[in-house]
């Protein structure tokens, strides 16, 4: 599986990664890597219990030690709170304090911090604080009922429920040929970048300002939000994320501690805090995610045809909701992405988020979809078995074919794809789906390891415009990003991006945009991300938006700067407007065969540097900003295939073939594509084999350390078959996002492979090897 | 995650560390790899007030083998052990060790008096019936593995006390079978099986608080002659007999029939002529 | 307390507690900042570094048994004249790091296995790399990586040529 096509310009090559020659030589600038002068560490003291009523705090004995110590029960802190807004009329609002106050909601919640020379100095301070807590039986299951409530205001602790309806179901059931229902858990686990969370915070000595050097993938959310929380002049807050060591959607949230670092160094202005998440602390306190049951009703007709989706969805969201993206973000997104790329007319499904005494539930990369999809997929297996089909044949009749596009999904997404039918048969032509059944045959024939085959399709929401949300409606739409693009005094363009990188190669891929917009060398680009104080605007990195927003501001300011370029440089060269190219750098006239007219420094330095040679008419400068939304999504079509081997005496699993084909539209860099597509089947590997966080009874974390919460390594992963399809999305680059569409069919591709392979169904994840051996039994 | 402030001495002598243990009255502990004993330390699972460091000491880091025998001094590393052409058994064990990174810190007296359920050095130990040179303040004396692993994460090891030098047999032929989440993980069964003096010897780690040795299924082993049939019926004995719990990866069962799956497929390897155990 | 040590080639002393760990020593007293740290209980292999030429997790030793030792870190890997070691173009041109955060760790695992083993098997690579977890790259470009770059070294090797770069 080849790319052929050769691109001219920069867009759709691989290139040499900017921000490759400082990460390879131990220079990047991470924020765990930032010194100042005068800074301060703090520490953070985190809840034993999941549940408890706080009595007291005594920090005499620490605050002899360090610089400072802050409980939540001061005013600078308890006057500051997170409320994540929605207008969802059954959303009941709840207050998320930035150092717990009154009672501690999950294990692993701040409740106090110090500030100290060091780090280790802090950590030795914080074991002096002495809290009295009253432990209270603590909720840690979404589906059972609560003895004591998590917040007051939601007795039943469900914070939100909504119904998606469309056609009518018990009629289609009770037309059916086949009903099938299941009961389907998904595993807690989370996005665990390799760079835990870090924060500087640095409040101005004199004037109302603050700095903040966060890994944040939201700098302009978080400058939004803090200076509203802070009575700030949203112009006098500066965030920064520079060099960002993963995020996956961990990152995406304004999180208690950012704020109370924020509060800290509005007490100690002039002073540089530093805090460094460590491992443990990110286990029990980032934001975790895929903590769900899917109770699913599918009816089909006599030949294979869905007739009907019925499903109740619990999402656990932990003890708050996530700032500021609300506790309808899973829960939503399942209830409107059930259904998938499949045809379905009749749907109905009630969603629900309920809080629970665990870390709160967050964004991460597939939100919800690797719940979904595994629960749609195993609900079609589960259907093609008792119709006697295939479980390859059950997904060609579902499908949504070319011809539905645009198909309107029964929540009432439009999806402008259609191209499942060409990335599952892509893969199943990669795979050699025919060799595959003789192998399995002649392994069965032979009493050998028998092996089994999984598919999973889905479509990837990406891009997401203003009028196109699938998630709780909060005060803000994400639909748009700003670029600035200029030309600089020597020719060099450089551009103040909106988007964030958190290992993405944005730098990269913008500076590629730009440089075919613009007409210039790829490597004369030059790109600035990352901070608030340079770009105008942009919402940053979740629901793979960036290629396509981000990208599309980048390419609309690029055209838009190019115009203006030629405007003064056939006004310099005396050529009519029309008649001007400018290409590599170079400006050319009509003639194809005459030699240059000049280059872009040349007219560049007219721009700046000679005001005296300026065209009438013209003023000083070279730069342009534009803003882009897409008012739609782009969906990406995807499907994965996998052959798996069972060791039927242990339960080991042993992946012999993993085939992914996505559609990103226009590829802008081949490679980067890949390795997003790539990362993201291993997350979803970890998540369908590994990962997973566990609470006792008592809502204590039972896996938190990297020895028990265990991520697939090098070993564990297979080697990956990637394929492509490129259906231009309609939007200025033409591309579709491909971020977090590798996580949505792990779950569901091993599933179906092991009940291939045994006729065994797993519909309870993570699926250990323990768990496929006890199915055996 | 940063340790709790302690006092550091590098010793270079056995007598200065058990001295300098002595002194600490029970406060003191020895650094070795510090591929356990540092993240206990960092998460300040232990706060001892002084540390000793060994890895100065000379002349522990040997390997001999004498008549039959292997000798390992405490500071053997696991890449050491890995990269020694004396006994394939431990080779093969050591490359069972975690990481290179890990194996080229880690100790042989380390591993053995950190006495972690899961880890090998252990059970090797205990399967080979090692006999551990300890040196205290009163002396040197000679532990057997059956005296020294009392549970989990305990040892009879006093305070003050120090393993310089691990002895043991060096198997005839050896089985080794390994169940473990990711490559490179503590096992969650660990099965090894070795012939000295014309025994068959077999034990378990990863399933109860102190490496199992199956003697009943030895003594089945001893009865007749190598047969598939005994095989089984061995494995089956000493699925049998271990003592099982369950835990976040696996329940009692699963580890039981495990234990049974791991002995078979250890005496195969230790008995089949294509197999890397077969002397 | 005192501790001496040969740093890439230098020799650096410092001052420090015994309880400083000698990754917190590189980062936050001289300043070399590309030995990261994911875990601090030597679990992810960021902070793995090379003492006395064998891989080491820099989080699990203490600054103070350096002393006298020789650690290379990921800041010593170019040669002096700036040129990427053949492992670092790999890596770059193999797209073997997204974020970069697991990189330093996995290039100083990577030397060491290309030390031991001269031409590592695909499944080789990715048997001796699992002591370094990437949360990003899936490992495929990693694994590209350390095999092109062990093709390369080689090359160097045998015919003394200077390995072919990338073009663009
Ligand atoms: C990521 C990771 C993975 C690992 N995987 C495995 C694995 O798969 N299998 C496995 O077996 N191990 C594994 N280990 C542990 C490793 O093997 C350790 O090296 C070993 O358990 C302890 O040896 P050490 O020399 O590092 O001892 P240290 O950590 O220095 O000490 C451990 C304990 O033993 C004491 N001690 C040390 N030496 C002596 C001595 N000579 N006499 C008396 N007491 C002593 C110390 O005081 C301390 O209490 C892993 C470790 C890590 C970090
Ligand atoms: S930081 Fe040392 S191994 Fe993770
Ligand atoms: S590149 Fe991000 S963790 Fe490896």
């Amino acid at each position: 599986m080849s790319r052929s096509e050769q691109p001219v310009g920069a867009v759709g090559r691989t290139v040499t990664r900017k921000e490759d020659r400082r990460l390879l030589t131990g220079n990047g600038n991470y924020v765990s890597d930032l010194e100042l002068p005068r800074m301060r560490h703090v520490a953070f003291l985190r809840s034993p219990y999941g549940h408890a009523e706080i009595l007291g705090a005594d920090v005499t004995a620490a605050r002899a030690h360090v610089d400072a110590v802050f409980t939540g029960d001061m005013p600078e802190m308890s006057s500051v709170e997170l409320r994540a807004l929605s207008a969802l009329p059954t959303y009941i609002e709840t207050a998320q304090p930035i150092l717990a106050r009154g009672k501690v909601r999950f294990a692993g919640e701040a409740v106090a911090a110090v500030v100290a020379s060091d780090r280790y100095k802090a950590e030795d301070a914080i074991e002096l604080i002495r809290m009295d807590y009253k432990p209270l039986p603590a909720t840690v299951v979404a589906w059972e009922k609560p003895q004591v409530p998590v917040h007051e205001g939601a007795p039943d602790n469900v914070l939100l429920e909504r119904e998606f309806v469309s056609g009518d179901v018990d009629a289609a059931f009770a037309e059916s040929a086949v009903v099938v229902e299941r009961e389907l858990t998904t595993n807690r686990h989370a996005g665990n970048p390799m760079e835990c969370r870090a924060t500087v915070a640095l409040w101005d000595k004199a004037d109302d300002k603050l700095t903040l050097w966060s890994g944040t993938q939201v700098p302009h959310l978080v400058r939004n939000m803090l200076a509203e929380l802070l009575g700030l002049a949203e112009g006098n807050v500066r965030v920064i994320a520079p060099d960002v060591g993963g995020g996956f959607g961990t990152k995406a949230v304004l999180y208690a501690e950012d704020v109370a670092i924020c509060v800290m160094a509005r007490e100690m202005r002039g002073t540089p805090l530093k805090w460094v998440e460590d491992r443990a602390e990110h286990l029990q306190a980032a934001a975790h995610a895929r903590d769900h049951r899917y109770l699913m009703k599918v009816g089909f007709s006599s030949e294979g045809k869905i007739t009907a989706v019925q499903a109740d969805v619990t999402c656990n969201i932990g003890a708050y909701s996530v700032y500021p993206w609300t506790a309808g973000i899973e829960p939503l997104m399942a209830g409107g992405l059930l259904t998938g790329p499949y045809m379905v007319d009749n749907y109905r499904c009630v969603t629900r988020g309920v809080t629970t005494n665990t870390a709160y539930a967050g964004p991460y990369r597939g939100v919800a979809r690797p719940a979904t999809v595994f629960a749609m997929e195993s609900m079609l297996n589960a259907g093609a078995d008792k119709l006697g089909i295939s479980d390859l044949d059950i997904r060609r009749l579902n499908l949504i074919p070319e011809d539905a596009v645009p198909y309107r999904m029964p929540s009432r997404l439009v999806d402008d794809s259609g191209w499942y039918g060409r990335a599952l048969e892509l893969c199943v032509e990669a795979v050699g789906y025919d060799d595959f059944l003789l192998e399995q045959k002649r392994r069965a024939e032979h009493g050998e390891a028998p092996i089994g085959i999984g598919f999973a399709c889905y479509n990837e929401l990406t891009g997401l415009g203003r009028a196109a949300a699938a998630g709780p409606r909060m005060p803000f739409r994400t639909g748009h990003d700003a670029c600035t693009v200029r030309v600089e005094a020597d020719g060099t363009v450089t551009v103040l991006s909106g988007v964030t990188s958190q290992g993405q190669a944005l730098e990269t891929t913008m500076a590629q945009v730009v440089a075919d917009a613009v007409g210039v060398p790829y490597e004369d680009v030059n790109v600035r991300i990352g901070d608030t104080n340079e770009a105008l605007w942009g919402f940053g990195a979740f629901s793979s938006r960036q290629a396509v927003i981000g990208g599309g501001a980048a390419h609309r300011s690029g055209e838009a700067l190019r115009e203006q370029i030629l405007k003064l440089a056939a006004a310099v060269y005396e050529v009519p407007p029309g008649e001007i190219r400018l290409e590599n750098g170079q400006f050319f006239g009509k003639d194809e065969r005459m030699d240059t007219l000049g280059t872009l420094a040349d007219v560049a330095r007219i721009a700046y540097m000679e005001s005296n040679k300026l065209p009438a008419g013209f003023e000083p400068g070279l730069q342009v900003t534009r803003f882009y939304d897409p008012i739609r999504g782009a969906f990406s079509a995807g499907a994965q295939v996998a052959i798996i081997e069972i060791d039927t005496a242990t339960g080991e699993l042993n992946i012999l073939r993993w085939i992914c084909v996505e559609d990103a539209g226009r590829v802008i860099n081949p490679q980067v594509v890949d390795g997003q597509i790539a990362g993201s089947i291993a997350q979803g590997l970890g998540g369908a084999l590994y990962e997973h966080l566990v609470y006792d009874r008592s809502g204590n974390l039972s896996t938190g350390t990297l020895l028990d919460y265990l991520m697939p390594t090098s070993h564990e992963i297979p080697e990956l078959e990637i394929g492509h399809l490129s259906k231009p999305a309609d939007n200025p680059l033409g591309v579709r996002g491909v971020g977090e569409g590798g996580t949505l069919g792990p779950n569901a591709v091993v599933a179906g492979a092991i009940r291939n392979a045994l006729g065994i169904e797993m519909n309870h994840l993570p699926f250990t090897p323990a768990k496929v051996w006890e199915a055996m039994a | 995650m940063k340790s709790a402030p302690f006092d550091y001495v590098k010793v270079d002598s056995v007598q200065d560390c058990v001295a300098a243990l002595a002194a600490a009255d029970g406060d003191g502990k020895i650094l070795a790899g510090g591929q356990s004993f540092a993240p206990v330390l960092a998460m300040r699972l232990a706060r001892p007030r002084l540390v000793v460091d060994v890895n100065g000491i000379p002349g522990l880091a040997a390997i001999s083998v004498d008549d039959g025998r292997i000798g390992l001094g405490a500071l053997v590393r696991h890449v050491d052990l890995l990269e020694q052409p004396h006994s394939p058994l431990l080779a093969e064990v050591a490359g069972w060790i975690g990481h290179a990174a890990i194996r080229s810190r880690g100790t042989t007296g380390g591993s053995i008096a950190h006495a972690d359920p899961s880890a090998e050095l252990p059970v090797v130990a205990a399967l080979l019936d090692a006999r551990m040179s300890v040196v205290g303040p009163g002396g040197t004396r000679v532990v057997a593995a059956g005296d020294l692993f009392e549970d989990a994460l305990q040892t009879t090891l006093e305070d003050d006390e120090m393993i310089v030098h691990v002895d043991m047999p060096n198997p005839q032929a050896w089985g080794f079978a390994e169940l473990s989440r990711r490559h490179g993980d503590f096992g969650m069964i660990t099965v090894i099986t070795a012939l000295v003096e014309d025994q068959w010897r077999v034990c378990i780690g990863g399933v109860a608080g102190v490496p199992f040795r199956a003697l009943e299924s030895e003594q089945i082993l001893a009865d007749g002659p190598l047969d598939a049939d005994r095989i089984r019926e061995a494995a089956r004995s000493a699925a049998a007999a271990v003592e099982v719990s369950s835990d976040l990866h696996a329940s009692a069962t699963y580890r039981r029939a495990m234990a049974e799956e791991f002995t078979l497929r250890a005496l195969r390897q230790a008995t089949t002529p294509t197999m890397k155990g077969v002397a | 307390m005192r501790v001496s040590f040969a740093l890439n080639g230098r020799m650096e002393e410092i001052d420090v507690e015994p309880r400083r760990t000698l990754a917190d020593a590189l980062r936050e007293d001289l300043g070399q900042t590309g030995t990261h740290l994911g875990c601090e209980h030597g679990v992810c292999g960021a902070c793995t570094v090379m003492v006395d030429g064998r891989p080491t997790r820099a989080c699990l030793m203490f600054a103070v048994q350096v002393d006298g030792c020789s650690v290379t870190t990921v800041e010593g890997l170019q040669s002096d004249d700036g040129k990427l070691h053949a492992l670092q173009t790999a890596f770059s041109e193999c797209h073997g790091l997204q974020c970069g955060f697991c990189t330093p760790g996995m290039l100083i695992s990577a030397m060491d296995l290309l030390h031991r083993e001269v031409e590592p098997s695909r499944e080789r690579i990715r048997e001796e790399m699992s002591g370094n977890i990437c949360r990003c790259t899936g490992y495929m470009g990693i694994v590209d990586a350390v095999e092109q770059a062990a093709k390369q070294l080689n090359a160097l090797n045998s015919t003394t040529e200077p390995p072919a770069g990338k073009t663009d």
